[in-house]
């Protein structure tokens, strides 16, 4: 009596038809799981390089580091020389048009200042006429 | 690893989401949760492409996702109860509406005396009437033995047919 009670209590329930789940979710829920996805297969791409390079880089940390360290080492006695460059350039380079034209007009003002240039006994030339030896020593002696 | 593509979650939500759907209605009763909670296990799914490896038997492991994922919100939303700030929840039923209202007035009542039972034995009820499992496997899907799952569902069938027992009678003579 009992069990049959029970069976027929399960039955009824059993025939309940249940909610249905909303149409719209799919769409969602779907485009939720795909944004989520995409973004996994990014990330574990960027983990699969990142894992390659440890493969690489991991057998010999030391002798990678020692090497950055040259490259750093080349690196800033390379910019250091850039450095100093741009100055010996300046140094070296002549002087512009502009400059050329005032000093030519300062020496042509100074040249009208102070008139005709007399030159002096140090500056005249000397006229060396060779002389024998013998007579040179004459003169030395007298 | 092959990740599950696109065309592979879309199979799983077809194959199994109504069925997902209507057990984590019936235990958070909400709907707003239920859709939260269905899009937690999908997403999951998608994340993580080990989580399907190996399983035979789909149902029964997304079952058992969705159980301890609706557990673990029954949880939290205890909490948010006991602090009274859920009082504006609608309580939806898991019963589809019905125009006949002598049927309204049973699903109404059956709905309410599910809500009364306690959670693990309203996950078994529900399996088993309307997920179609066998008790074994109810016991896969809920990681409890096959005699627990029989027991607590004769223990929640009992409650209902005290509950449900006048009415169902009042019925039964007015057929």
């Amino acid at each position: 009596m009992m069990n049959d009670e029970m069976e027929q209590l399960e039955r009824r329930l059993n025939h309940q038809p249940l909610r249905q789940i909303p149409a719209e979710w799919r769409g969602e829920i779907l485009a939720a799981a795909d944004v989520d996805r995409r973004n996994v297969r990014a990330f574990t791409s960027a983990a699969t390089i990142g894992a390659r390079l440890r493969e690489i880089f991991w057998p010999a940390p030391a002798a990678w580091a020692g090497l950055a360290a040259v490259w750093i080492f080349i690196f800033a006695v390379n910019f250091s020389m850039r450095d100093s460059s741009p100055r010996l350039a300046e140094k070296s380079a002549p002087p512009s048009p502009e400059v050329i034209v005032e000093l030519r007009q300062q020496q042509r003002l100074f040249a009208e200042l102070v008139g005709p240039r007399e030159t002096r006994d140090a500056d005249r030339p000397r006229i060396f006429t060779p002389k024998p030896r013998g007579e040179r020593a004459e003169l030395v002696a007298v | 690893m092959k990740m599950p593509g696109r065309k592979e979650i879309e199979r799983l939500y077809d194959a199994h989401a109504p069925a997902l759907f209507a057990f984590l209605l019936n235990l958070t009763r909400a709907e707003a949760d239920t859709r939260d909670l269905l899009q937690e296990i999908f997403v999951k799914l998608a994340r993580e492409p080990k989580l399907l490896a190996g399983i035979r038997q789909e149902r029964a492991f997304l079952i058992r996702l969705a159980h301890n994922a609706a557990i673990d919100l029954m949880r939290r939303r205890g909490t948010r109860e006991r602090t009274k700030e859920n009082f504006a929840a609608e309580i939806i039923s898991p019963f589809a509406p019905t125009s006949d209202p002598d049927e309204k007035i049973f699903r109404d009542e059956l709905a309410d005396a599910l809500g009364e039972l306690p959670p693990e034995q309203r996950a078994v009820v529900h399996l088993k009437l309307w997920g179609g499992l066998t008790f074994e496997e109810i016991a896969a899907a809920l990681e409890i033995p096959p005699n627990t799952a029989a027991s607590r569902y004769r223990y929640g069938l009992d409650k209902l047919r005290g509950r449900l027992r006048p009415l169902y009678e009042e019925m039964k003579k007015a057929e």
